[in-house]
């Protein structure tokens, strides 16, 4: 049987981080955290006897317009250090995930985050946290709070032309992104994946600079490459950072663009196939060196990437030229 | 100088699921080497262990685990019935099914035939498109690549 606090400890606890009208006065406390929407905005997780109480939940991008609600994800604050916490309950999703013509079950898995978590714990790049387990053994994530954009907000903000990011803010995010892939080479030479690479799982955080990976709860029943979901999102990401943002062509051909009659299919995006890969054509005076990279992620590609470690060398050559 | 003949044995193995491909390697096999005396064929399904968190709870996973051994076991039977009407002697067909975890199926495959006196591997081809196969590999292609000491038939 968990100690439970009592009220009063927990309002002097929370008055110590909030201002006066926004301490409860009353609190209700969870243990077992089990049906997760049933823990709400002003209740308090007590987990090993440390309190947390509970804010916002979490919202991620959907693919449409409104954000999606992620009810097991939420914001804490550690009562006992006053600290902004993302605690991220247990839920047991399985589901077919499709991109282009490509259906995979997908599921979450709060053990692989955990593992990982361990495993990153003080790297730079990497969301910081640890697990803990509640009363009914529920597997409960605590991740330090990381302030800052994502990296599709940071390029998607800039207000400039292309040729002008390509030549002033293109090197720094590379250089940055270039650890990122270090980092993922960290994982994958460790025995794991990340599972859901996306430019809104890179976190720039504003307190380090450090360009931060979060979200590895993500899993899938893979089939012969276990890593190759990850090398396909790290392209993903290298062409909309080449491009600073998608170049769709439905976008191009609404603008005319001059040079949409000398593209073909196999410029394109291997998976998605209205999405241009083979940004030179574009914008000519893009290096070489990184658009080769880029064609090994289109339908032209005669060879893949098979791990990072291919990708980091080819990447090191346009490094050196910059 | 006369360089030493490399003895092959007739030891085939086919690695095998419930796709149309793999009954398309049991069949090509079937075909050709029917009644042909001294082949042994071992019908191999290496039951990829899923991962952590598949299931919320070990009767979940155990559930799983009987069911898909249960088709599998079903599949197999068919696969050596198919062989003993081609002309294999009964005695000379025999199936395996060993449960592993598989970060990669190609290599988990290879591991069994390196425990094994195999000459040849019979593995059918996915017909994987190609966006399939960067991301989600080919297990054929990977055999091919690195198998070693042995002779890999992969049938379309």
């Amino acid at each position: 049987m968990i100690n439970r606090p009592p009220q009063e400890n927990l309002r002097q606890m929370a008055s110590r981080w909030l201002p006066p009208h926004q301490v409860p006065q009353r609190f209700r406390i969870h243990t077992d955290t089990s049906d997760f929407f049933r823990v709400e905005y002003d209740d308090v997780v007590i987990l090993k006897g440390r309190p947390y109480l509970i804010r916002h939940n979490a919202k991620e991008q959907g693919f449409g317009l409104e954000d999606e609600v992620k009810f097991w994800v939420k914001r804490a604050i550690d009562l006992e250090n006053g600290s902004l916490k993302i605690m991220k309950l247990v839920f047991y999703e399985r589901f077919m995930s499709r991109i282009g013509d490509i259906e995979f079950e997908c599921f979450r898995s709060p053990k692989k985050e955990a593992r990982i978590l361990e495993l990153v714990s003080g790297h730079a790049n990497f969301m910081h946290g640890y697990s803990i387990q509640d009363e009914k053994d529920n597997l409960i994530r605590i991740l330090d709070f990381i302030k800052g954009k994502t990296l599709a907000a940071h390029v998607g903000d800039m207000k400039m032309d292309h040729e002008a990011y390509y030549y002033e803010q293109f090197q720094g995010i590379m250089d940055h992104f270039f650890e990122c892939i270090q980092a993922i080479r960290f994982l994958h030479e460790s025995g794991e994946r990340h599972g859901d690479i996306r430019r809104d799982h890179i976190l720039i955080d504003q307190e380090s600079g450090h360009y931060r990976w979060i979200d590895f709860d993500f899993n899938y029943r893979h089939r012969e490459n276990i890593y190759g979901y990850d090398l396909f999102g790290l392209g993903n990401i290298l062409v909309f950072l080449v491009g600073m943002g998608d170049l769709l062509l439905p976008d191009l051909k609404k603008e005319g663009h001059p040079s949409l009659s000398t593209l073909s299919e196999e410029d394109l995006n291997l998976v998605f196939n209205n999405s241009v890969v083979n940004l030179k054509k574009i914008y000519p005076y893009i290096h070489e060196s990184i658009n080769r990279v880029l064609m090994h992620f289109s339908r032209g590609a005669n060879w893949f990437y098979e791990n990072t470690v291919q990708l980091l060398d080819d990447l090191g050559e346009f490094k050196s030229h910059n | 100088m006369v360089e030493e003949e490399k003895i092959f044995n007739k030891n085939i193995l086919i690695a095998v699921d419930r796709s149309d491909n793999a009954r398309r390697a049991v069949s090509y096999v079937g075909q050709l080497l029917g009644g042909l005396p001294g082949f042994n064929v071992t019908l191999l399904h290496v039951v990829p262990e899923p991962e952590e968190d598949y299931f919320s709870t070990a009767i979940q996973e155990e559930e799983w685990l009987t069911q898909y051994r249960q088709k599998i076991d079903v599949m197999l039977e068919d696969s050596r019935q198919f062989l003993i009407k081609k002309g294999f002697d009964p005695k000379n067909v025999a199936v395996r099914s060993t449960l592993r975890y598989c970060p990669s199926m190609a290599e988990c495959i290879l591991s069994e035939r390196n425990k094994t006196e195999y000459s040849t591997i019979v593995v059918g081809r996915h017909g994987l498109s190609r966006s399939e196969e960067f991301l989600f590999g080919s297990i054929s292609s990977k055999i091919v690549n690195n198998a070693r000491n042995c002779t890999v038939w992969v049938v379309e």
